[in-house]
């Protein structure tokens, strides 16, 4: 017992600094590379690429299930979007509500017997819709196969424009995001196969006939946690991962790929829960398979607004989902682990996906325990205990206001004063208690996927139409 | 603790993590402070600007004409910034008549000349904004400085020329780009693409030389920047173009005739749209789609039964949107007896919302026993195309 309560505290000491450690290089990689992306950003005229005759054009993809609250919304801002070659594809995801029936009557959809080659099979379409007053819209009404990935691919056939840009229905991408999303891959279009951009939390923002007018910070603790969050996640992790050209994901909410290159490895794996993570290691995958020089970049300054769970109960089946996603999307890649045809991937990010993503919540449980009970016996000394406790929540910390940091540094969406207190005070609680509560939602999720409950489970929402400020 | 939690109270516990704490909880606290005086710094600074901004704007046509004497914003930077600003954002916007006052004012306050030093003497950064701003005076002086830095050993340097370059507009800004990409230019394709459209827009002919010098990816780059810019006048040189053994290049002539209706424009795009290559046969059809003359049918009705699906579906396009002749047309492609063919022009009628016409105009027509049977064979095509018709779509993805 006093083996096994030394080593489990060692390991988990260990484990915690290496954990630290490395999002402090992830945090210094990211600010230098962010500095870089400014300076660029400066001598870049978006009016430019807009004129450009070599601007290519873009379908979007926006998967659609049970969205009748938000979905008129978003595609008209879709549509208004400042991209001069733009093709909307939307997929009505065999949606029980009256999703359909809300585009037909906005758009004044007619059934179109368009030619659709089904590359990547999916469950049977039911009818393809144009609408004459938006010619740049194509709406697809399928069966439902119980995932998002089924939805992208039969948007995927019908597409025609060789970027691909995948989008949630209940998100709102800025006007000028897809140019600047653009601009990531004209820096080396031959290379540049997929960009990611940055995801932001819409709640208590003003939204104005499906346009983002005015940015807020949201009222609720747990939505602050969240915006906390994820700009530790985009603005640190993925930009610094990037920097390496290993990114291991782009958000399924915001993210444009070449379109036949995806095609290629079979568009998005169906029932992944993890699509947008499962197609990213895919293309890794593939791209280092065909020894092709290739970079999968990510660009923080386009951003695609989204509405984030406001109660626990709806954040907790996302976070069980999001880790069902990650194993579902490692294990089959688990060959490409320290082999050394898959480079960097294998030998550096996948590792620290297993290890510091998937394995996080049960090391840190078993840690927790062990402490805990290595206290209660006396085996462990408690200035040490404390001392531990303090120094791993301090680091934490450091890390988490570092990237508030870099949002002051770059894009400043909060401006009043008041709203980046309110987000350095919450930064204090990221790491106790609320990174506790996502180690048991994450466990949850481990626990689902070895029972096979491989479920969306609904996350609620208000809706992007039904309240202007969400 | 463990064996780790030993070693470190021998070397001396407490007092190890207790620095490690409270070099964490430092960390917070400028990080913190940072973001503060940060924030506040700026607001001084944007507060300043915008007051000066004010002031400066109030004397702006003085500032011009050089009433109000250089010397007399020239030296604090801040007014320096601000004039230099609003004279760049005049410059980009200006007018003809408008632009030798606005440059008249550059040089005479010396920021012309400030900025060709910087390009010259400053580094990183600092060099590459000073470029930027270069091109943005559109100065003839602004060239041989830029042509400089097309030559430094940093990647981001020469990007940050060839825009300077690009924003100058003007033909020969587009030489130095030309010569160097002649002999090395690493710079990526798009940005060299976009200066170059912008650069030589008015004088594209200056494009062909270079073309027939260079080779290789360089040589598809400028044909590809050809094609955009093509104008009637380049008639022959494009025929050249045509028939070289780059396939890009083909491509790329096969676009730029598209933008020249001249005697040969048809008889060239017909030849390119037999090429053995599907994506220059693509550009042809492309191409086709934008000449206005209906001796174009024939050579759409050939790639409407083509290999690849996409220039199927491209001429399928193209045909869609010559209303006056849709009825022929139909009648030809079911004529064909091609069922990938005829999938293409239903599935690209009924994207256009062109078939119900057709359909009303076909009911409207002779009950003939051909109107009749076309009449059919229209209906049953329109009933196999689109989701029901999963195996042969499956088929015709094969193809």
């Amino acid at each position: 017992m006093r083996l096994f309560l030394s080593i489990s505290n060692d390991t988990f000491f260990v484990y915690y600094l290496l954990s630290n450690l490395i999002y402090l290089i992830l945090l210094i990689t990211a600010i230098f590379k962010n500095t870089i992306h400014r300076h660029r950003l400066a001598s870049l005229k978006l009016e430019l690429l807009k004129a450009s005759p070599f601007t290519p054009p873009i379908t979007l993809l926006v998967p659609a299930h049970n969205e009748e609250s938000s979905i008129v919304e978003s595609v008209r801002a879709l549509l208004s979007l400042d991209y001069p070659a733009l093709e909307v594809i939307v997929v009505n995801d065999g949606s029980s509500d009256s999703t359909l029936e809300k585009l037909e009557l906005a758009f004044q959809l007619q059934t179109a017997r368009v030619l659709y080659i089904p590359d990547i099979a999916t469950a049977p379409l039911r009818g393809i819709y144009r609408s004459p007053t938006e010619p740049q819209l194509l709406v697809l009404d399928k069966e439902a196969a119980g995932c998002k990935a089924d939805a992208i691919n039969a948007g995927l056939n019908a597409a025609t424009s060789p970027y691909i840009c995948v989008v949630d229905a209940d998100s709102i991408l800025e006007k000028e995001s897809l140019m600047r999303i653009m601009a990531g891959v004209f820096s080396d279009p031959s290379r540049v196969v997929a960009v990611g951009g940055i995801v932001r939390i819409l709640n208590n923002c003003t939204v104005t006939n499906g346009e983002l007018k005015e940015v807020r910070l949201p009222k609720k603790p747990i939505e602050v946690l969240q915006v906390i969050e994820y700009l530790r996640a985009f603005l640190v992790g993925r930009e610094a991962w990037a920097g390496f050209n290993m990114l291991p994901i782009i958000s399924g909410a915001f993210g444009i790929f070449q379109r036949d290159l995806v095609k290629q490895v079979g568009g998005f794996r169906t029932h992944a829960v993890g699509e947008d993570l499962d197609l990213v290691i895919r293309l890794h995958r593939h791209l280092q398979e065909e020894g092709r020089p290739y970079h999968i970049n990510f660009i923080p300054d386009p951003t695609c607004w989204t509405e984030a769970p406001s109660d626990l109960a709806s954040l907790a089946r996302q976070r069980a989902r999001w880790h069902k996603g990650l194993i579902d999307a490692l294990w089959p890649n688990r060959d490409m682990l320290f082999r050394p045809s898959y480079g960097r991937v294998g030998w550096m990010v996948l590792p620290y996906m297993w290890i510091f993503e998937f394995f996080a919540p049960v090391v840190e449980l078993v840690g927790y325990s062990t402490i805990v009970t290595a206290f209660v016996l006396g085996e462990l000394s408690q200035a040490f205990f404390v001392q531990f406790l303090l120094f791993g929540y301090a680091f934490a910390t450091m890390i988490s206001i570092g990237s508030v940091l870099l949002e002051e540094m770059t894009f400043r969406r909060y401006s009043d004063w008041r709203e980046v207190t309110r987000l350095i005070f919450y930064c204090f609680f990221e790491h106790f208690p609320y990174r506790q509560l996502t180690m048991f939602w994450r466990l949850q999720g481990i626990w689902q996927y070895l029972r096979g409950d491989m479920r969306w489970h609904d996350v609620k929402r208000v809706g992007i139409s039904t309240n202007p400020t969400v | 603790m463990g064996f780790i939690s030993s070693a470190i109270e021998t070397l001396g516990p407490a007092e190890m993590v207790l620095k490690a704490i409270l070099g964490s909880l430092l960390g917070i606290l400028l990080l913190v402070g940072f973001i503060v005086l940060r924030r506040w710094y700026r607001g001084r600074y944007f507060r300043r600007k915008t007051e000066r901004t004010i002031a400066l704007r109030a004397q702006w046509d003085d500032i011009v004409s050089g009433k109000v004497p250089p010397r007399n914003w020239r030296f604090n930077p801040l007014d320096c910034d601000i004039v230099e600003s609003i004279l760049l954002d005049n410059i980009e916007m200006g007018t003809p008549e408008t632009l030798p006052s606005l440059l008249d004012c550059l040089r005479k306050s010396g920021l012309l000349d400030m900025r060709v030093c910087e390009t010259r003497a400053a580094r990183g950064w600092r060099r590459r904004t000073a470029l930027i701003a270069l091109g943005r005076t559109r100065a003839f002086e602004a060239i041989p400085p830029l042509a400089e830095a097309l030559d430094s050993r940093s990647r981001e340097t020469r990007i940050a020329a060839v825009r300077g370059l690009g924003r100058i507009a003007r033909m020969d800004a587009a030489i130095p780009i030309l010569e160097r990409m002649l002999t090395q230019l690493d710079v990526p394709e798009h940005t060299l693409k976009s200066a170059l459209v912008k650069c030589c827009n008015l004088h594209p002919s200056i494009l062909v030389n270079y073309v027939e010098r260079s080779h290789g990816a360089v040589r598809q780059l400028l044909a590809r920047v050809l094609g955009e810019l093509a104008s009637p006048d380049l008639g022959e040189e494009l025929l050249v173009l045509a028939a070289d053994p780059l396939p890009e290049v083909r491509g790329s002539a096969a676009r730029a005739l598209g933008r020249t209706n001249t005697s040969f424009t048809l008889p060239a795009l017909h030849s390119l749209a037999n090429d053995p290559e599907w994506f220059v046969r693509l550009r042809a059809v492309v191409a086709l789609g934008e000449v206005e003359n209906i001796g174009k049918i024939r050579t759409l009705l050939h790639a409407l039964c083509d290999a690849n699906r996409y220039v199927r579906q491209r001429a399928a396009w193209a045909l869609a949107r010559m209303e006056p002749q849709l009825e022929q047309i139909l009648e030809d492609v079911v004529a064909t007896n091609d069922d990938y063919a005829l999938q293409a022009l239903i599935s690209e009628l009924e994207r256009s919302g062109a078939i119900e016409n057709i359909v009303s105009a076909m009911e409207l027509g002779p009950g003939c026993g051909s109107a009749q049977s076309l009449r059919d064979v229209v209906a049953a095509a329109r009933d196999r195309v689109g989701v029901n018709s999963k195996a042969l779509a499956v088929a015709a993805g094969a193809h």
